[in-house]
């Protein structure tokens, strides 16, 4: 491999508009600056004699032609006026209060105040300074000198150009790794074999091996027509439901997706999951990679709102646990922001954002500016969920279509039977009752102590407008003998979810109970009372002893009549105790509550997708601290890059995201589609063209092909963005169908594989192992999608999740679909480089450690597992023993045990167990390696 | 490589140039042209103008030891680790100011901090007495560590970046506020492997009532490989899995082995050469000695009466006795070579406030005394025993929590809430100056004054006394050369004995 390539960091070239030659002054002038008290009054600063000479004595050293220290010199004009790293102008002519100089020359205290070392300046020179930038900074012979920003020369940032395919080959990719080889002098391998070809391209596909009996098949096929077979094989892998499964995998890694905060309580973020889902359809539907991108920060207004869970992809950490001082809610906010910049950045971008937070980026030609321009992009997300967006198509809103009408079926049977029910819908609970048209209702509650976060009303006309809803005109009025200190009736009718709310406290022991009337502004028709005590917190979070537990207080409901009396309309105790009377009815409530939950995991939900808010004004945090807000910036990405969208901070949110993602996925974007199909080579090959797949930037490590780069980049792009046409064209190449099987040569010249002579051998992963295992034993359960199976507790607030169960028969699903909880540690296949989720993850690394071993060879889940395997080979072998070992190498390893193999699994099996031969077989390094 | 641990698979079939190609591979994909070769001029990654020192790390064996960066006289250490916020002054900072205005609210108190609403100022819980030769005043709380008072190298101006206990936690442990960085532990298990091959490099000894409210970031492998994470148990609880399954004998176990041995040398054959075939065969064999070597130090049995008396493992109360057998397993393990010890003193809250852990908003004087109770007497046995021992000559101890307590008390009139401005921590032993103080905090303890010392000076310091440089020991990380004292820190040579 290369080493770094040496670049002039962004290529500033200063051009003079008059001559630099004032070097060689001498410093008698010094004396004459200290020993002035204050510049009199109406003369004017000379630079020459007054400025220069305190620049030269105190600053040159450090920012200066010998060093350039946060990227600022004090000798040319221009840069001043540029400024340094910091991205604030040293002058600011005419305003010196904006002028970071006189900022740091003047700061005694911080580790800012310059200069850092000696003497402060003294508070005349200060003036001096001062007063001369409030003059215009006049600078004999420099006043036309400009910065020109001539761009980059690194090669991320150059636009892509489609390169001359070499001659000689079918497929253009070996083209291009034939003419490197070539020039290495390598001879590649030959093919592999078809067994190995088969578990290879099933695992990097789709995750999971080949089972015995496709190997065998694609075997003969293979003699039949080796080409014809292979192709066939890919198409149907491609076309595996499966496929989507194991991509999404290698998406999430990148973002570090999970389904808890992380922070203090590391919180489980109800319906998160959906998110997982809509990655592996769109890799399955092979939805076009320009598409996925601009679905994943705009699918609010693209009918799949849920995929901008992508968005809140990383931890944050909740208002709840940041306290109670404003410095540190607002340092929480930035950080969240921050988190958004990092999953951008690192997924569709290639860039390390976040280097821009407190500072111009070290090596990339991104400047703080640029960094909170893009914050600004997002300045309307916030980290929570809401009932995700859905296109009439939508697999979600079809369940909903189809459950409805079954759900209503009930409705009019409890109608017809009761004439008022109950419906609990988890986070609320509704009351329907016969249309009325009334006044009033009066709730009269049967329990002493009841909190409402809000109350809601609503009639047959439109089941969604509340017509209790103070902005509709109506009033709440409770008992004014149980008014409580801090509980505002009000609060129950404003709209809001959460903790705050009205409490209705009556005293103990006494007969008396709290109620509340809703007076509407005018008569309306009504038939549905619906309320909850903390909706918002049911909605955001589960699993928690203390949590919302779906019980709510029963009540009497009452409507007005035109003489002032009230009348009952129905009651939840009342349509509880008929329930159990009436059979129909009871049947019917159970049906609708069964819908209902369906509705939950199949239907649209209330999911932790993120939410949108009204954006604020977006300002630079001088040195990251939200306490130095600086100069307003407009919704807009990386200068360099052409980033102007013509947005400003009016804009709002939703054309923000959208008008970014068309920028993103805009052909003149050089980033976006080389990100992308390296991403897509690295989980083909191992390691990307570019290894650092998330940093394309200066820091990041250069392309050892950059040729053959650039032409995926094109070709990405030409064929519409089709991840699938993309894959396929690569495993289709010679280079993924060499064997893998080290040559003394290729060795001697090229051990990392990186020109490809052999298809490098790589250590599967966590996932892959588990699956294998389970597929082997027949337990795989291969349902796509839906909630995560839990394999930790049902905890406190503010306890630490701990594995329960992470071996049991309700957890023999991928491990795609096990909770993915933020560093917790899962007690087998975290060891296994699993990702903890707190930092972008564009490659796992790749440990070997005694633990790995320990959980291989003792765990509950291997052991249980090996002898699932052993019962099903002795079963399908028939009783004969010989025949089992054999079955058991096929399940386990795709392959017929050799003689020596199959005698020595003879002996072990009946001295032990047929279980310790297959414990072995899990555990062999055949099995942990892609052939 | 440490032969003797190796089957003839891994002594033989380890090649240089397969262990050239796992280097750069497990490095997070750069060349190891890049990695050894880069000189400070064309390092574009320099922040410091000092290149990153890379560890080698063999794959055969990624916990061998490893040279540090320059001679230092610790090579093991301690941590013990005290969550939820010891307050410093009900402990090691005296402040007499806080009787004289006991009661009182004198201006430029804060009128809200953390929880909320503050109250007036406090004096010390506990009175403070001279302790030692050196006459150091620490309060009646901590009266056995006091008595070692010589030992310890308190550093008082300690502060932090943030008030809430997740984030100090981490940034304590991992250098940084957010989620998934390296821990301390793992960057010094990466740095200097292990200097024993059948026990973890890295052990994280948690309390007996589980994890701290960081969890495992404490003492997790971050982007570092996971081969650097902290090994989880104590003397209750064996790491996941280490134990023969149920059912299964000693005769089972000998068949597996010998069936992947045979399986595993088959599949060697046809790719000579390839070393994390022959580094995977190794981690067995390191798993096979784990299974000893670890019970043997989780059995407390062969430990004298005096010693089980010294610590108070058969005194107080079970939360108690369990710590101080959690502190006698610490020994064990830094007796045999373990690299990194971290003993925790405290858990998350889910058992309520103050019962747990050190986090005291209310009723300071029970739950910090109860606290106290459990870590006073076997913490210091502990640090005693290591110095009877000799331990303390190469071993460094370091005592610490993630932020202090404030001098006034919260609304209720009977807490302290966090102070993130001024805190106590304290070293020990190999390389420390003995029965010394550095820095202070203001005259109530609120704020750090004198030499302000951070939390990135606090981790500098410490791996520097295990002779690494802070600012060369790296690890390249999506797009950064990532340390545990990111850009910042700076080496407290006043502590430097």
């Amino acid at each position: 491999m290369a080493k770094f390539p040496i670049f002039g960091k962004n290529c500033v070239r200063i051009g003079l508009g008059g001559s630099i030659s004032m070097m060689e002054r001498s410093y008698h002038s010094l004396l004459l600056a200290c020993c002035l008290v204050s510049p009199a009054i109406g003369e004017k600063v000379d630079f020459e004699k007054e400025i220069k000479p305190i620049f030269e004595e105190r600053c040159i050293k450090c920012h200066g032609p010998d060093k350039q220290k946060s990227e600022l010199r004090l000798d040319q004009r221009a840069v001043m006026l540029r400024g340094g790293d910091s991205g604030l102008p040293a002058i600011v002519p005419s305003d010196p209060k904006k002028s970071f100089l006189i900022e740091v020359i003047s700061d005694e205290d911080s580790d800012m105040a310059m200069p850092p070392k000696g003497d402060p300046l003294n508070s005349a020179q200060i003036a001096l300074i001062s007063k001369w930038i409030e003059e215009g900074a006049e600078w004999p012979g420099q006043m036309n000198a400009v910065v020109e920003e001539e761009g980059t020369d690194h090669w991320s940032f150059q636009p892509v150009v489609r390169p001359e395919v070499p001659e000689g080959t079918i497929n253009p990719v070996d083209g291009f790794l034939n003419k490197a080889l070539k020039e290495a002098e390598l001879t590649p391998n030959k093919m592999a074999s078809p067994r190995e070809l088969i578990r290879r391209v099933s695992i990097v596909l789709t995750g999971l091996p080949p089972t015995a009996e496709e190997v065998s098949d694609f075997e003969k096929a293979s003699a039949q027509n080796s080409q014809r077979a292979y192709e066939a094989l890919v198409d149907r892998l491609l076309a595996s439901p499966h496929f989507g499964e194991r991509w999404a995998q290698h998406w999430l890694d990148v973002i570090r997706w999970a389904e808890t905060n992380g922070s203090e309580s590391n919180l489980y973020r109800k319906g998160a999951w959906i998110y997982r889902d809509y990655v592996v359809r769109a890799f399955n539907n092979d939805v076009p990679y320009d598409q996925f991108v601009t679905e994943q920060l705009a699918g609010d207004q693209l009918g799949v709102g849920e995929a901008t869970g992508f968005l809140v992809a990383g931890p944050h950490v909740p208002a709840a646990t940041v306290g109670r001082e404003p410095t540190a809610i607002r340092q929480a906010r930035a950080d969240r922001m921050d988190e958004i910049m990092q999953t951008v950045g690192a997924s569709m971008l290639g860039v390390t954002v976040s280097c821009a937070r407190c500072h111009n980026h070290k090596f990339d030609p991104i400047s703080i500016q640029d960094y909170y321009s893009l914050t600004a992009v997002f300045q309307g997300v916030e980290f929570g969920g809401r009932y995700p967006e859905f296109s009439e198509d939508h697999p979600r809103r079809k369940k909903a279509q189809e459950l409805y009408p079954r759900l209503n079926s009930e409705r009019n049977i409890l109608r017809k039977e009761l004439g008022f029910w109950e419906e609990n819908w988890g986070g609320y609970s509704d009351l329907v009752f016969p249309r009325t048209k009334t006044t009033a209702l009066r709730v009269e509650f049967d329990w002493p102590k009841v909190f409402i976060d809000e109350l809601e009303v609503f009639g047959p006309q439109d089941h969604r407008k509340n017509l209790a809803l103070a902005s509709e005109g109506a009033t709440l009025v409770e008992d004014p003998e149980l008014i409580t200190e801090g509980s505002k009736v009000w609060k129950a009718n404003d709209g809001e979810y959460g903790t705050m709310g009205w409490k209705g406290l009556a005293p103990k022991g006494g007969k008396k109970k709290p109620w509340v009337e809703i007076n509407f502004k005018e008569a309306q028709e009504v038939n549905r009372f619906r309320f909850s005590s903390n909706r918002e917190y049911y909605f955001e979070t589960d699993y928690l002893t203390s949590g919302p537990n779906g019980k709510f207080p029963t009540f009497r409901i009452l409507a007005k009549q035109e003489d002032g009396s009230w009348q009952e309309l129905g009651g939840s105790m009342k349509a509880r105790n008929v329930l159990k009377k009436n059979g129909v009815a009871r049947t019917a409530s159970q049906s609708l509550h069964k819908h209902i939950e369906s509705l939950a995991e199949e239907g649209p939900r209330h999911s932790f997708i993120g939410r949108f808010k009204k954006p604020g004004v977006t300002k630079v945090f001088h040195r990251g601290s939200p306490e130095s807000a600086r100069d307003e910036v407009p919704p807009a990405s990386f200068k360099i890059l052409d980033g102007d969208l013509g947005l400003d901070s009016n804009t709002p949110d939703s054309k923000r995201r959208m008008a970014f993602a068309k920028w993103l996925v805009d052909l003149k974007n050089p980033l976006t589609s080389r990100v992308m199909v390296n991403r897509i080579w690295h989980h083909l090959f191992g390691s990307g063209i570019v290894p650092t797949g998330s940093d394309f930037g200066l820091a990041g490590a250069p392309p050892s092909n950059p040729e053959l780069l650039d032409w995926m980049a094109s070709e990405f792009v030409k064929e519409k963005w089709s991840m699938k046409s993309m894959i396929r064209l690569l495993v289709m190449s010679d280079a993924f169908k060499r064997s893998s099987l080290p040559g003394s040569r290729g060795m001697e010249k090229d051990a990392g594989s990186t020109l490809l002579w052999r298809y490098p051998p790589q250590r599967v992963e966590a996932e892959v192992i588990r699956d294998s295992i389970l597929q082997a034993s027949g337990k795989l359960d291969r349902s796509i999608g839906g909630r995560s199976y839990r394999i930790h507790n049902v905890k406190k607030t503010y306890a630490q999740w701990e594995v329960t169960d992470n071996h049991g028969a309700d957890t023999w699903r991928r491990l795609l679909y096990q909770e993915r909880m933020r560093r917790v540690d899962d007690r087998i296949f975290t060891a296994f480089d699993f990702p903890d989720c707190g930092q972008v993850r564009a490659k796992r690394p790749v440990s070997t450690t005694p633990l790995q071993a320990l959980n291989l060879l003792n765990s509950d889940f291997v052991v249980e597992q090996s002898e699932l395997i052993a019962e099903r080979a002795a079963k399908e072998a028939g009783g004969d023993a010989g025949k089992a070992i054999q079955r058991a190498f096929e399940l386990v390893l795709g392959r017929q045990p050799g003689v020596d193999e199959l005698k020595a699994g003879l002996e072990i099996s009946k001295s032990n167990s047929l279980a310790i031969v297959c414990r072995s077989l899990i555990n062999s390094n055949e099995f942990a390696y892609l052939p | 490589m440490n032969p003797e641990h190796l089957s003839p698979f891994g002594r033989n079939l380890l090649d240089r140039r397969g262990f050239m190609r796992n280097t750069a591979f497990s490095l997070g994909g750069l060349g190891l042209a890049q990695l050894l070769g880069a000189e400070a001029e064309d390092d574009p990654l320099n922040f410091t103008g000092k290149t990153p020192i890379r560890p080698e790390i063999d794959p055969d064996n990624p916990y061998v030891r490893r040279p540090s960066h320059f001679e230092a006289q610790a090579k093991k250490v301690l941590v013990i680790y005290c969550p939820g916020a010891v307050s410093h002054v009900d402990t090691f900072d005296y402040k007499p100011d806080l009787y004289k205005f006991h009661g009182q609210k004198p201006p430029g108190i804060p009128a809200v901090t953390f929880e909320g609403p503050t109250g007036n100022i406090a004096k010390p819980f506990w009175d403070f007495k001279p302790r030692g030769e050196c006459g150091k005043m620490i309060s009646d709380l901590l009266p056995n560590l006091g008595s070692h008072a010589d030992e310890f190298c308190f550093i008082h101006s300690l502060h932090t970046q943030t008030s809430a206990h997740p984030q100090g936690e981490n940034f304590m442990n991992t250098g940084f506020t957010m989620e998934g960085f390296p821990s301390f532990g793992a960057w010094v298990t990466y740095a200097l492997g292990s200097e024993n091959q059948d026990l973890p490099a890295f052990v994280a000894i948690n309390d007996p009532r589980g994890l701290a409210r960081s969890g495992k970031n404490n003492f997790g492998n971050g982007f570092l490989p996971a081969a650097f994470q902290g090994t989880d148990f104590n003397a209750k609880n064996p790491p996941a899995n280490l134990r023969r399954p149920k059912g299964y004998s000693a005769a089972d176990d000998r068949a597996t082995a010998e069936y992947l041995k045979r399986l595993n040398g088959k599949h060697l054959d046809r790719y000579p050469g390839d070393a994390d075939l022959a580094a995977r065969i190794a981690s067995y064999e390191l798993a096979g000695q784990m299974q000893v070597s670890v019970p043997d130090m989780m059995d407390l049995s062969g430990e004298p009466e005096s010693i089980h008396k010294e610590y108070g493992t058969d005194t107080g109360t079970e939360l108690k006795r369990e710590y101080a057998k959690n502190c006698i397993l610490a020994r064990k393990l830094l007796e045999k070579g373990v690299r990194v010890v971290q003993l925790f003193n405290g858990s998350d809250p889910a058992g309520g406030n103050g019962i747990t852990n050190w986090d005291s908003h209310s009723k300071i004087s029970e739950t910090h005394a109860m606290q106290a109770e459990i870590m006073d007497q076997p913490t210091a046995a502990l640090i005693h025993d290591m110095k009877r021992r000799g331990m303390l000559d190469d071993t460094l101890v370091v005592w610490a929590t993630e932020f202090g307590r404030m001098p006034f008390l919260q609304g209720n009139g009977t807490g302290r809430d966090h102070n993130p401005d001024a805190f106590t921590c304290f070293l020990a032993g190999a390389g420390v100056k003995k029965g010394y103080s550095y820095g202070t905090s203001d005259r109530f303890g609120a704020k750090a004054e004198k030499d302000p010392t951070s939390v990135y000076d606090f981790n500098a310091t410490i791996l520097h006394l295990l002779g690494l440089d802070h600012e060369r020991l790296s690890y390249y990380h999506n797009g950064l050369e990532r340390r545990l004292t990111n850009v910042h820190g700076h080496v407290i040579s006043d502590v430097l004995a």
